[in-house]
């Protein structure tokens, strides 16, 4: 797969691309019927807040004029309701909502496209790695997202949460290619959506910053944070407002991101946060809370700041740990970080553990889904099972975070200390 | 995780300095070879880095932390809780109205007699909590509407003059508070006399009356924390004795209870009774008399081929306690919250073996279980599939006086007697119950200091004392018991309140095993990372001032 050879597929296969992944998507929605049921089910998929059979109750009861969040189940955000009930009803016609989740697939896979070919993950505009020739084209990154099985069984799970994942990478590309308040508009649909996407948004100024950065009449990067954090807050107001005449109450808030903010509900997933909160004293629940809320969001200024030269990879990192630490993570978001990582295929000879990282990952995917079986339904398990393979699981994400963390900056390292290239790291 | 990023995040490549072994040069003092020293830039982004860390942690995580765990201690009336407990707050004295209806006499004499007799009372009774106080009834044409304040007067003595020429005899009427005094036409005191056959005898009958609440009260006080000079001056312990067994037997007080009638048979038939009309004839009247103290809802039941948890025909003493199948007859132990009485009328071939003189509340056919309910065993009935209402009148009166005697009614007197002495005794205890809550609560707050004190168990005590001071007020009347009925409830529930119980053991050494392990790694890299920046300033300067 050299680079010349894939740049000239490149123009003509994205088409076919998308088909033939649409095609998948559709085959294996209508040839197993009963698959879409099933993995909307799984632990690892849905998630309480964004789970479709949770949505579809929620549609229920806003279709029958009472308040969504009523009987604690619906959490998600209130205007993806109209956007629901404008489909015809799932368990009759489901062919609508698959269309709807493959065309929300492709739309991303469009977006990392556009991500991939800007070539920013090599070479930004105040660092260019000397490994940037070795580059995967977008083709092939939309490629690896598309048919990654991880993207693939969360679009037949259908969780809300590939909306994020949508807004989330048009916020990149938007901002790649210089749009800035379209780029800060798919950044409060992400954080409207899921409230996590919020903390990405200084690395995505920088990114900004960096690609709308003119020489010639060069604006301040405090200027165009405040001009940013202002479109934020406007079009979220708007998000929520809009959301409050639609459901005639605040309730939603409380009921959206109190429930990520509380933790109330302590359905098994796939993250480090249930099993720890349902052992926790009570007295020492929220002070815990906003232990683990406050390392999720440390990360952020550090991370920008230490990788100021490459806002990219600061996005990608934090996505990383976000699939990890985040209060309800599932595959999506894995599948959300590992379609940003193939563009930094530049370093990937510098990855020291990938052998080790994709086996506990694998074992994680493999071992995950039968210890979950034998502590609900053969009941030869217990919640342990289930917890020590989500922990597994994290060390594999965590060891590929940082071992792309060591990558990135070792690649920096050897452009300041070029005569290090190729030799082994050793502390003093 | 989060040091191992941090590590990687900030420090790696910058400060932790690489060196590379050089191969084949023959030199072997590879470790002697010193990096190139730190560009300005990269030591200023370490800074920032741990400079970002920290300010996170102080002006977001100190915050939250300080919020979180500050235990939240509302400010409870210590002094006031425990006067209570200790009796100061209240005298528990029950003022005893006693009408006397002289009938025809003049009202010279009758306030001669009354005060006679009130003198006689005082030297009778060494109890000073328990006070009897004599007043003269309104006149016959206001008395025939019975009493004007019917909850005040606890008996009304009506004396008239009699046919025996020495002594007076007395009975008391068997349906209403009343004490017929018959007196000898010439016992009457005269006006300066200091004392009187009369009025010392019908002291004595007074008394009598009296002496089985004046004992329970006594009792209660007695095993109730409180000192007070109204204590009563000593009771006999076998009076201890009976009013101990007596109480242990009744059930604990409870606004509401739930009365279980179960039918149990043996065989496939009877298979359905008149319960509803025989507790409609039988038993309710009596539960409307207790309606101001109590009140009651009831369920029914009919089980068939239910064997009894003894297998023996004749029952002797050890089997009455086991003959209730507790595993497999169907009594649940309270629905709703309020507590069960069970009765069972169970017919079979069963019968007691052993005479019941011991206690005579019990007859051949039926005993009482404590704090449980009872059992009557009924003959199987001649028509067989069903149990008329008359057969069940013997069993639904037993059970009636079974009830009462669960319910802590004393024995002797007429029925409205009997109940109004029941809620003085059940107010008395009620108080003091409430008020050793009220106790229990103030020390458990000054022994731990460690523990919440949530707003509403402050606003429970609050409304707790209140109730308290308006029962202690009118102790005695009938609006006492609902105030002592509602501070118990309260004081309960301040004291039970459930986010104070789960903190009840949590000694400060918990407290490291719930901070070190979390926090423990993340706070080792914050501080390494600022004392090593610390350093580093230092060098700086120092080298500062030498070039200088």
């Amino acid at each position: 797969m050299t680079k010349d050879k894939m740049s000239f597929q490149a123009t003509a296969g994205t088409a076919g691309l998308f088909a033939v992944a649409a095609a998948l998507r559709l085959l294996l929605f209508t040839a197993f019927p009963g698959l879409p049921s099933l993995l909307t089910g799984r632990v690892e998929i849905s998630t309480p807040v964004t789970s479709f059979k949770r949505l579809q109750e929620g549609l229920f009861l806003y279709n029958h004029n009472v308040s969504p969040y009523d009987g604690g189940v619906y959490h998600q955000a209130p205007l993806l309701l109209p956007l629901f009930s404008l489909l015809p009803d799932p368990s009759t016609y489901p062919i609508f909502t698959y269309i709807l989740y493959t065309l929300v697939d492709l739309l991303s896979a469009n977006a990392l496209y556009k991500i991939a070919e800007s070539g920013e993950g090599g070479a930004s505009r105040l660092y260019s790695s000397p490994r940037k020739e070795k580059r995967w084209s977008g083709y092939v990154v939309a490629t690896l997202f598309l048919f990654n099985p991880f993207t693939i069984a969360t679009c037949i799970g259908r969780p809300t949460s590939v909306f994020t994942t949508c807004a989330i990478l048009h916020a990149v590309a938007k901002a790649l290619s210089g749009n800035i308040f379209t780029s800060m508009l798919c950044l409060s649909f992400a954080t409207y959506l899921s409230m996590y996407p919020l903390l990405l948004l200084p690395p995505m100024v920088t990114l900004a910053y960096d690609r709308t950065y003119n020489s010639k009449a060069p604006k301040s990067l405090a200027q165009l944070a405040v001009m940013c954090t202002l479109a934020v807050s406007a079009s979220l107001a708007l998000l929520f407002i809009s959301s409050y005449a639609l459901t005639g109450s605040w309730e939603f808030m409380s009921s959206t991101y109190g429930i990520q903010l509380t933790l109330t509900d302590l359905t098994p997933n796939a993250g480090l946060w249930w099993y720890f909160f349902t052992e926790m004293f009570d007295s020492f629940r929220s002070f815990f809370l906003g232990v683990f809320w406050l390392h999720l969001s440390s990360y952020t200024p550090a991370l920008t700041i230490r990788l100021r030269q490459q806002p990219l990879a600061v996005i990608t990192l934090l996505l990383g740990i976000f699939a990890i630490f985040k209060p309800y993570p599932s595959i999506a978001d894995t599948s959300l970080f590992l379609s940003l990582v193939p563009c930094f295929r530049h370093v990937f000879p510098l990855l020291r553990y990938s052998f080790v990282t994709a086996s506990v990952v694998l074992y994680g995917t493999f071992l995950g889904p039968a210890f979950y079986h034998l502590w609900i339904y053969a009941g030869s398990g217990n919640a342990n099972f289930f917890y020590a393979i989500t922990l597994v699981w994290s060390l594999g994400l965590s060891l590929l975070v940082s071992d792309l963390a060591f990558a990135v900056l070792r690649d920096e390292w050897e452009v300041e200390r070029p005569e290090m290239r190729g030799k082994e790291i050793r502390q003093i | 995780m989060s040091a191992d990023i941090q590590n990687d995040g900030d420090s790696k490549p910058t400060c932790a300095e690489a060196t590379v072994s050089l191969p084949a040069t023959g030199i072997a003092t590879v470790e002697g070879k010193e990096p190139p020293p730190e560009k300005e830039a990269d030591t200023r982004r370490r800074s920032w880095i741990v400079l970002s860390f920290w300010l996170i942690a102080v002006f977001i995580g100190l915050p939250i932390w300080w919020n979180t765990t500050t235990i939240y201690r509302a400010n409870l009336p210590l002094g006031q809780m425990t006067d209570w407990a200790d009796g100061k707050a209240c005298e528990p004295v029950f003022p005893l109205r006693i009408a006397l209806d002289v009938g025809a006499l003049p009202e010279q004499e009758a306030q001669n007699l009354l005060r006679l007799t009130q003198h006689a009372l005082d030297d009778l009774n060494d109890f000073s909590g328990h006070h009897l106080r004599l007043q003269l009834a309104q006149a016959p044409t206001e008395a025939t509407a019975p009493v004007r304040d019917d909850s005040n007067v606890a008996l009304t003595i009506r004396l008239a003059p009699g046919d025996a020429a020495h002594t007076a005899s007395s009975s008391l009427h068997p349906h209403l508070p009343i004490l017929d005094v018959q007196y000898p036409p010439n016992s009457l005191p005269t006006a300066n006399s200091p004392s009187s056959g009369l009025a010392t005898y019908i002291a004595t009958q007074l008394g009598a009356t009296f002496a089985e609440e004046q004992n329970i009260i006594s009792y209660l006080l007695e095993s109730s924390s409180i000192t007070s000079e109204h204590r009563p001056k000593g009771i006999s312990q076998e009076v201890v004795d009976t009013v101990s067994k007596r109480m242990t037997r009744s059930l604990k007080y409870s606004q509401t209870y739930h009365l279980t009638f179960s039918l149990f048979t043996n065989g496939p038939v009877p298979s359905s009774w008149d319960i509803e009309a025989a507790i409609d004839q039988y038993m309710k009247p009596v539960l409307d008399m207790l309606r101001p103290i109590h009140n009651f809802t009831i369920d029914t039941q009919v089980q068939l081929y239910a064997s009894p948890g003894v297998q023996s025909l004749v029952l002797g003493k050890e089997d009455l306690s086991s003959f209730v199948n507790a595993a497999e007859w169907p009594l649940s132990p309270s629905i709703g919250g309020a507590p069960t009485v069970n009765f069972i009328v169970y017919t079979g071939n069963h019968t007691i073996g052993v005479p019941s003189e011991a206690s005579p509340g019990e007859t051949s056919q039926s005993w009482m279980i404590p704090q449980w309910g009872s059992v009557y065993l009924l003959a199987p009935p001649a028509e067989a599939t069903h149990v008329s209402s008359e057969t069940l009148k013997q069993p639904i009166l037993t059970f009636t006086s079974h009830l009462l005697t669960l319910l802590g009614t004393p024995q002797s007197g007429s029925l409205p007697m009997r109940l109004s002495t029941l809620a003085r005794i059940r107010s008395a205890d009620l108080l003091l119950r409430a008020s050793s809550s009220l106790g229990s609560l103030a020390r458990l707050t000054l022994a731990l200091p460690s523990i919440s004190i949530p707003s509403n168990v402050a606003d429970g005590v609050v409304k707790t004392i209140h109730h308290l001071e308006l029962a202690c007020a009118s102790l005695g009347g009938a609006k006492s018991l609902e105030h002592a009925r509602i501070a118990e409830a309260e004081a309960e529930r301040a004291f039970f309140e459930k986010s104070m119980v789960g903190q009840l053991y949590f000694p400060d050494e918990h407290k490291v095993a719930v901070y070190l392990p979390l926090l423990g790694p993340i706070g080792v890299p914050l501080v390494m990372g600022l004392l090593n920046e610390i350093k580093a300033w230092k060098n700086r300067r120092s080298q500062k001032l030498k070039a200088a």
